[in-house]
């Protein structure tokens, strides 16, 4: 691949372009910075004008997020969100997982054994995608109402995992659609059954674009919140939906609290991005580097 | 004995057909090479034989058992792709190993065949790395040792020097006709290279459009193609061939410039009308100037062009319009420039001539 680079002309940039690219970086960043230095900020310092970027970190916020008291004076009390962290991950990395297997399953079956009208399927499965959720909610609140899917885990994770199979489907069709059939084929000379030239053959060569689809499932999912502020009940509500009841107060809005929760929420997308970055940087190239 | 049996072989593709009824016979042990233009079908031939594709209709037989209908796995058939088809997430030992676990042998059987094929094709050193870092030789050396690990009868070839640069197919041809040696297997080799067909072949198959024309040894098909086509496509530089009509009674073959007679053909044109339209052929090495040439026609020709090749030179000549090359070895051709008038002869008996309308040669 290294000698694919220099092939091409690809160089190393000098310090001119990097130092341009630190500070278009630093630019994009600048609003997650500020997110987690307001959370290290008591409440007078998060409201300060200026703003101040040097100050006494306290994690005073952090233990509020678990703990605190809704009434000033009165003992703290468990505010639920361990286990709103808790629904988020689980139906989250559910519903990706679920949505991940199957669309890996149909997408190689739509790019290895097409049908008739096998574009028309697929554009079928995207225009699921079409509407804006805004107008399919009360429809789909409905159903769920009467299905007895709404409240529960199994609800929330059935519209996740319907929310996320048609892209999982486009995505991994592409990258199947990269393979070369050859190598199948060799594999169906060499003895391997149809099962075994999918598991053996064909799986192991999109490691990359499964990683790179599950990480923008999860990104989806995890930010969800128009549907899970519906289907979602008190004991399987999820991360987002509870920052936003956090909002709601009679003495103004706890920034220093919401940045904590921000920051915390943060950390799982984070450690799945970069456990994935190798497998990730090849997926979301889509193929533009080649083998 | 034969090894390999197709017979009626049809296969299409939607209106596409690529295959129109090919009947073919390789004999056990044999070498032999589908030769062919891009798009003749002889990828699609290799396919339906390894059970990559199914017949529309025909059947294929191979050591003694109908496979027509008998799935791709299984057939104990080896094959080797144009792109060689390596796994690429894994390593030479795991490509190499690969069939062999797939018909579940034991381990230290499996450690044991790969150290053999790898030493065999000398890429022991590479049995640890991936295919994508390894030079196209190398690859194509694994691609081979996965071909034959299992020692089937069959091995199938899809143009597998298309993909080497020039240097690396002399040394492959060689290495394909060492293998072929050593391991006693059947080869099905289909290439598009007349060189590589005359080169390695113990018989060759000429496939166009999807039907066998002809089938012999390098030699028959060299000096006796069974037509225009084949005798276009085998020998380089390629045969002239020149538009002639049948004159002077049915005996003799006028060309714009010359009338030829008494050729192996004449005989047989006795069967023609006066009239009938010919290709006249004769190889570009069957042409020399007629200082050095025995008895028989001579024409004069004017040089249009050379191209020295090192040993030897292609004359491009002229003569009224009509075109035609001749090889001749470098130091008698270092005497001829652009411009120059050259009188040209030939033996007749070097001569071929055939039915335009047919494209069949008469002889």
């Amino acid at each position: 691949m290294a000698k694919g680079y220099r092939a091409r002309g690809v160089r190393q940039g000098g310090w001119g372009r990097t130092g341009l690219a630190a500070v278009v970086s630093v630019a994009y960043f600048f609003p997650v910075l500020w997110i987690i230095l307001t959370a290290f900020k008591t409440h007078n310092d998060a409201l300060a004008t200026p703003p101040k970027f040097l100050f006494h970190p306290t994690i005073e916020n952090f233990i509020a997020v678990f703990r605190r008291s809704y009434i000033k004076g009165f003992e703290a009390v468990d505010t639920g969100f361990a286990l709103f962290f808790f629904n988020s991950i689980f139906v989250s990395a559910s519903s990706v997982v679920i949505a991940l297997a199957i669309g890996t399953l149909a997408a190689y079956g739509f790019s290895r054994f097409p049908l008739r009208g096998n574009d028309t399927y697929l554009f079928i499965i995207l225009t699921t995608r079409m509407l804006p959720p805004i107008v399919v909610i009360i429809p789909i609140f409905l159903m769920f109402r009467v299905a007895g899917l709404s409240g529960g885990y199994a609800g929330v994770m059935l519209l996740y995992t319907a929310f996320n199979l048609p892209f999982a489907i486009w995505m991994m069709k592409s990258f199947f659609d990269e393979l070369s059939g050859d190598v199948e084929d060799a594999a169906r000379v060499d003895g391997s059954s149809e099962t075994r030239v999918f598991s053996r053959v064909a799986l192991p060569q999109v490691r990359a674009g499964l990683a790179a689809t599950a990480v923008f499932g999860l990104i989806l999912t995890w930010n969800e919140f128009l549907f899970a502020l519906l289907l979602t009940g008190v004991g399987t509500r999820t991360v987002p939906v509870a920052m936003a009841q956090t909002i709601g107060g009679d003495i103004g809005v706890r920034w220093g609290l919401l940045a904590a929760i921000e920051t915390l929420f943060l950390v799982p997308v984070i450690v799945v991005s970069f456990l994935l970055q190798h497998q990730l940087l090849r997926g979301v190239t889509f193929g533009t580097i080649k083998r | 004995m034969s090894d390999l049996l197709v017979s009626g072989a049809v296969k299409r593709f939607g209106d596409v057909e690529a295959l129109r009824g090919v009947d073919l016979e390789v004999g056990a042990g044999e070498f032999f090479c589908v030769l062919g233009p891009s798009g003749a079908g002889k990828t699609t031939l290799l396919r339906a034989v390894a059970g990559l594709e199914r017949l529309d209709a025909g059947t294929i037989r191979s050591g003694g058992r109908d496979l027509t209908h008998a799935p791709v796995q299984g057939r104990g058939i080896g094959m080797i792709f144009q792109t060689f088809a390596l796994y690429p997430h894994l390593t030479v030992h795991d490509n190499l190993a690969y069939p062999l676990r797939e018909a579940r042998l034991d381990p230290a059987q499996i450690e044991r065949r790969v150290g053999e094929v790898a030493e065999l094709l000398r890429i022991g050193h590479t049995l640890r790395r991936r295919p994508a870092t390894l030079s196209g030789g190398e690859q194509q050396r694994v691609a081979i040792g996965r071909a034959i690990i299992r020692r089937s009868k069959l091995l199938l070839l899809d143009e597998p020097l298309t993909n080497l640069d020039a240097k690396l197919r002399h040394d492959t041809r060689v290495e394909f006709k060492r293998l072929h040696r050593e391991l006693r297997m059947t080869m099905l080799y289909a290439t598009p290279d007349q060189l590589e067909a005359l080169t390695m072949a113990e018989r060759i198959g000429v496939l166009r459009e999807g039907r066998i024309v002809q089938v012999g040894t390098p030699r028959d098909l060299y000096q006796a193609p069974g037509d225009s086509f084949v005798a276009a496509l085998v020998g380089a530089p390629r045969m002239n061939l020149l538009p002639a009509v049948l004159a002077n009674g049915g005996r003799a073959v006028a060309l714009p410039f010359l009338e030829v007679d008494g050729g192996p053909w004449a005989t047989a044109l006795g069967r023609f009308p006066a009239g009938t339209e010919l290709w006249f052929g004769i190889r570009p090495h069957d042409l020399a100037p007629t200082v050095d040439a025995q008895a028989g026609p001579r024409f004069r020709a004017t040089v249009h062009l050379t191209e020295p090749l090192g040993d030897v030179t292609v004359l491009d000549l002229t003569v009224g319009g009509t075109v035609f090359k001749m090889v001749l070895p470098e130091e008698r051709a270092v005497r001829y420039r652009v411009g120059d008038e050259v009188p040209v002869g030939f033996a007749v008996a070097n001569t071929h001539v055939f039915s335009r309308q047919t494209g069949t040669a008469i002889r």
